[in-house]
């Protein structure tokens, strides 16, 4: 195997995955995954999480998340 | 050279596809990526299965008896005769072979026979995220060889410039044509084939190909179930063989 190659969208960054199973449900967090860019996100969020019957799926950046607490900060 | 013909071409490809991306389900670069390529995996092989069950209504079945005894019946693309050995052979087959064969399942989707405009359309949603992996595994800079040699080979099997495949389209079987397919593909990908010099007389228009050869001899057994019979118990193995 072929470990070389470099990232020309810079280092793997964490994406939260959202989805739900039907329209009447609010989206919730079913997982994560790391990758490169977003395109490669969207791959492996529907290759991971696909066991499911989702009728709607959404990933977002986790540094695009903006907290207004922590846990213990409450 | 029919409609059925190309349509087993491209079954016989996805079955092939689908096996060689199962071989890197544990040995791509992340977890993640050995996820997806299970999953592509899995996907192609679903999709060949449901473009086999196609020839019937399609009213004439190309597969002749030799396909249990003879690999080089088989028409799948020379790139897959032989386990790819490096991540760069899986990329360059995500990205050029298996956008190649969605554009070809497009062009029947939006043609005129009927059965395929039903049964092939979810195969384009599930392709969608083979093409972001592929492309964007692409961006990131792979080996030039097997990138060159997918491309050759997805010119080739879309056909020349005169032959069956120009002919379905203009009978409006098929919505596009060679020139069109390649377009097409390059458009996707965002990029330009290569200079590639074909000789359509050597080309074989049965197995859309210039290469001779066969899938390996250990995935050809495995095909038709004789490293199942090989390692099942000797009872399983007797009512097989009965």
């Amino acid at each position: 195997m072929s470990t070389g190659y470099k990232r020309v969208s810079g280092d793997a960054v964490e994406y939260e995955v959202f989805a739900r199973k039907t329209r009447v449900e609010p989206l919730h967090q079913v997982g994560s995954v790391v990758a490169p860019d977003d395109d490669l996100a969207m791959a492996y969020a529907r290759a991971t999480y696909d066991e499911e019957r989702w009728c709607e799926m959404a990933i977002v950046r986790k540094d695009h998340v903006i907290e207004l607490w922590q846990p213990g900060e409450a | 050279m029919s409609l059925s013909d190309l349509v087993l071409s491209i079954a016989d490809n996805k079955q092939m596809l689908g096996l060689r991306y199962a071989e890197w389900a544990t040995r791509a670069p992340s977890l993640e990526a050995d996820i997806a390529a299970a999953a592509m995996g899995l996907d192609d092989l679903g999709h060949s299965r449901v473009l086999y069950g196609c020839l019937e209504p399609l009213g004439a079945d190309p597969r002749g008896a030799d396909r249990e005894s003879n690999a080089a019946s088989l028409r799948n693309l020379a790139y897959f005769d032989e386990p790819w050995s490096e991540w760069s052979h899986f990329v360059a087959a995500n990205a050029i072979l298996d956008s190649a064969f969605t554009v070809m399942i497009e062009a029947c989707v939006n043609g005129s026979v009927e059965v395929l405009q039903h049964r092939l359309r979810k195969m384009l949603m599930e392709e969608r995220y083979h093409f972001l992996h592929g492309r964007s595994w692409l961006r990131s800079g792979i080996d030039k060889g097997p990138l060159d040699r997918a491309w050759r080979e997805a010119i080739e099997w879309f056909g020349p410039p005169d032959g069956e495949t120009a002919l379905l389209h203009r009978e409006g079987k098929l919505a596009m044509g060679p020139a069109e397919l390649r377009a097409r593909l390059e458009q996707q990908l965002e990029m330009k084939a290569p200079r590639v010099e074909i000789d359509w007389q050597a080309w074989d228009p049965v197995r859309r190909r210039g290469k001779p050869g066969a899938i390996d001899e250990h995935t050809f057994g495995m095909l038709r179930g004789l490293e199942e019979k090989k390692y099942a118990p000797p009872t399983a193995a007797k009512q097989a063989s009965s």
